[in-house]
Order: C-alpha cells, then structure tokens, then sequence
C-alpha cells in the first residue's frame, strides 16, 4: 500500500514521509503536497528510493491437460 | 519507506487560513486594517522578509483570538500572506497558539491537505500523536 504520511507538530512544523514507493516515483507523487503547503528545506532519501520497480517475473504453467 | 522531506510552509490560501481558524475557534476579520499590538517596535525580533517597521500594526485582513488582547495581522505580499503578531505575554496570543503561532500553521496545513485530498479522491485519516497531527494519505 501506497501511504503519504504528514506529520505536522504542534509548532507548525511539517515533515512528510512516503512509505510503499519503490524508485523516484515518491518524490513525483507527494510533490503535490510539497508545492501547496510550501518550501522543502531537506530531504533524507532512504533504501527504498534506490530500489527499482523491476521485480522479478513468475511464468506460470497452467495444467491445462489433465 | 522512500523518503523524508521536511517543508517550511508558506501560507497562499486565505480559504484554507479561514478553515483554520474556524477549526481553532478563532474570529477571520476581513478587510480589518489594523490589528491591536504593543505599538511600538522594539527591536527585540527580526522582521519577516518584505516587512518594514512602518507596516507594523496594518494588515488586510485580522484574527481575533478569544481570550487574547492580541491580534493576528495578514498582511498580502504577492501571492503569498505574511502573518504579523506581537508575542508579548501579556497579549495572550503565544499563550493561546503556541510559539510562532504554531498551532494555527498545523491548522492550516491539515485544513490544505484535507482540502487537496479530497479533490485528488485520496483516502485520509487524523491521529493525535504526542508532538502534534498526523495525517496518513493514501494513494
């Protein structure tokens, strides 16, 4: 699941977090929000971000006789 | 988990400022041009980018704080609003908003991404955490 998480503490400050992103689509996909709320002033990219989205593929064989 | 981003937030919308407002019990005054401060400038805080002692106690618009002798100034600049307060203790408005009025950011940042969510059709949910809001979108 796909999850922006917005953490805004009792002295106005706002931290956002993404969570189940795979790759740069992340930072595309909650730019949205850094664009109505205001200025970025740091970003701490972590494991996920340098993964990429190629996950390894399954062929699957249906027993389609007997 | 992919990546933290912290933002310093600007304040663009004066809809979302009056949602905030109206969600902390707070009076929007439109059109009000001056707000009640100390009067006099005394030096001790520098002032926000593209403000001047002379600007000082005039405003667009004001928040009336129930409770507070104090008021919020909006003060238009481009596209974006300035807010100017005097936090002086005995003018009640720290008292009632926190340091730097932060519990009137934290309104306006929920209201805005209430809003936002809501146009994009993104599920959202509020918790109460110990330091403040958390709002978990998803997408």
């Amino acid at each position: 699941m796909k999850e922006i998480i917005i953490d805004v503490s009792d002295d106005g400050e706002v931290k956002i977090e993404t969570r189940g992103f795979t790759g740069k689509s992340c930072i595309q996909e909650s730019q949205f929000l850094k664009d109505l709320l205001g200025k970025e002033i740091s970003q701490q990219l972590t494991p996920a971000y340098y993964s990429t989205n190629q996950k390894e593929k399954v062929k699957k064989h249906l027993p389609l006789c007997g | 988990m992919s990546h933290i981003a912290k933002i310093t937030l600007e304040i663009n919308n004066l809809e979302i400022l009056k949602l905030a407002c109206e969600r902390l019990g707070l009076e929007f005054m439109e059109n009000q041009q001056t707000y009640k401060w100390y009067g006099t400038w005394i030096g001790d805080t520098p002032l926000p980018e593209g403000i001047s002692i002379h600007d000082l106690g005039k405003c667009d618009h004001a928040i009336r704080v129930p409770g507070a002798q104090y008021e919020i100034g909006i003060v238009k600049r481009d596209r974006k609003y300035i807010l100017l307060w005097d936090f002086w203790n005995q003018g009640g408005l720290e008292l009632k908003l926190g340091k730097n009025a932060g519990r009137l950011k934290q309104a306006y940042t929920i209201e805005r991404v209430r809003k936002e969510a809501r146009l994009k059709g993104h599920r959202i949910c509020e918790q109460k955490t110990d330091k403040g809001i958390r709002l978990v979108l998803r997408v």
